[in-house]
């Protein structure tokens, strides 16, 4: 009897953690959904009270927006600003990762915390000076300004992952190398970048999503030339209920991309790469 | 093989910590075998490790075949190691695990199939040549670990 009460009160926690979880997502999901649906309707479709469940699908607001020669180019700085910027990041932060992982001392870990502290005022704070010294310096909506930026605010949180990854690493693999012949450098090339692609693959992945979804500082310091995606689609979301379904379709549009890569990366971020290396 | 010997080798972690080692001085002459027993945390590891040069030394004199080798960094002290934890390099199979040594010697590729084929025989690995440290036992990779340090002719193990 004893048993079966507790089989019973397990149930019911598993029963209760699926019905939040199941919440949890509706309430996320829903609005996404609804958007999907309503970038298919015709816009008076789509405005109709009570919503209709019915109604004739139409790709006519897609065509609308990948015609358009402004999302286009904002596609297009997205992509360039988002891609340099992980490759800067992991060029950056990948030496200086594993360089933070392996001499532990206390200046290293300063650094760290400075880095820290850096990524989390907020961005706010750096859009006056920001602004100022790129119009100064001629930089003002340009693709180059956002990749800088952009690297620069996701620097920190780079290092950081990279170095919980390098952790994971035993120190032990690079000593053997040493002890073989190899320098420093030799050891992290030859015993330690081969391996270090789940955890390059996952750190692109947050930087891309994080450069990619950039909206407050792209907002403040662009205006047509550099302009990129979520500062077009929220450029759309104006009061003038005829944009709706152009605006949701934009808005899917931007989401697919992102969506595309992170599936794309995601075969890479298989664990085990150092399976029988060392004696655990 | 080259003679290694320790002249009032004292090493600290840290400034204000007690010392791991205190004052060690001894002389392994050539052909000669070294058998350091002790409790855990005595220091067998911490003096091994200065020998490869993966720990500095606080101070005291560390000469291999008669050359002072305190500030030489691993590389060109030409030692082999077996360690504890094998070290493996995953992504590597047996045979590239074996002549990783001697291809950072820049030997020829005739001559390192040649060696690494008489460790593996010796180790009983020939079967296993290309497999990943992954796939093996945990005597396999011992064996390994072990074969690693085997065809480069050091001057000491």
């Amino acid at each position: 009897m004893d048993i079966s009460v507790k089989k019973r009160k397990k149930r019911i926690t598993k029963a209760l953690l699926i019905a939040g979880l199941l919440l949890f997502f509706l309430v996320n999901v829903f609005p996404f959904f609804w958007q999907v649906r309503m970038s298919f309707m015709y816009t008076i479709d789509a405005i109709t009270m009570p919503p209709k469940l019915r109604f004739p699908p139409t790709l006519e607001y897609y065509r609308e927006v990948l015609h358009d020669r402004m999302f286009r180019s904002a596609f297009f700085n997205t992509m360039l600003i988002s891609l340099t910027s992980v490759l800067i990041s992991i060029a950056v932060g990948a030496p200086f990762g594993y360089a933070l992982s392996r001499f532990t001392s206390g200046g290293s870990f300063g650094l760290l915390v400075v880095s820290l502290i850096f990524r989390a005022l907020p961005g706010m704070v750096f859009i006056i000076p920001y602004y100022y010294i790129s119009m100064n310096m001629g930089l003002y909506d340009t693709p180059l300004l956002l990749i800088l930026i952009t690297t620069a605010t996701n620097q920190p949180f780079t290092v950081w992952m990279l170095r919980s990854f390098f952790i994971t690493i035993p120190k032990s693999l690079d000593e053997a190398a040493m002890v073989d012949g190899c320098s420093r450098f030799q050891a992290f090339f030859k015993t330690i970048f081969p391996i270090m692609g789940p955890g390059v693959a996952t750190t692109a992945i947050f930087t891309f999503l994080s450069a990619y979804n950039e909206f407050m500082l792209a907002q403040a310091l662009t205006s047509t030339q550099a302009m990129t995606l979520p500062v077009m689609v929220s450029q759309l979301t104006t009061e003038n209920i005829r944009y709706w379904s152009v605006s949701a379709a934009s808005s899917v549009a931007i989401a697919l991309p992102a969506v595309l890569v992170t599936l794309v990366m995601q075969k890479y971020l298989v664990k085990g790469m150092t399976n029988g290396a060392v004696k655990e | 093989m080259s003679s290694i010997e320790f002249q009032h080798v004292r090493k600290q972690y840290g400034h204000n910590r007690k010392a791991v080692i205190e004052d060690i001085s001894f002389e392994v002459r050539e052909n000669e075998f070294l058998v350091l027993v002790g409790p855990s945390g005595c220091g067998k590891t911490t003096t091994l490790r200065m020998i490869a040069g993966l720990e500095t030394i606080t101070a005291g004199e560390l000469y291999i075949g008669g050359k002072l080798v305190n500030k030489l960094p691993p590389k060109e002290r030409n030692l082999a190691m077996v360690f504890q934890n094998y070290a493996l390099y995953p992504h590597l199979d047996v045979y590239g695990n074996l002549a990783f040594g001697l291809r950072m010697q820049k030997r020829s590729e005739e001559e390192i199939r040649r060696k690494v084929e008489e460790v593996s025989r010796i180790l009983e690995l020939d079967a296993l040549l290309d497999w990943k440290p992954g796939e093996l036992s945990g005597g396999q990779r011992q064996r390994v670990a072990l074969g690693r340090a085997l065809p480069v002719r050091r001057k000491s193990f």
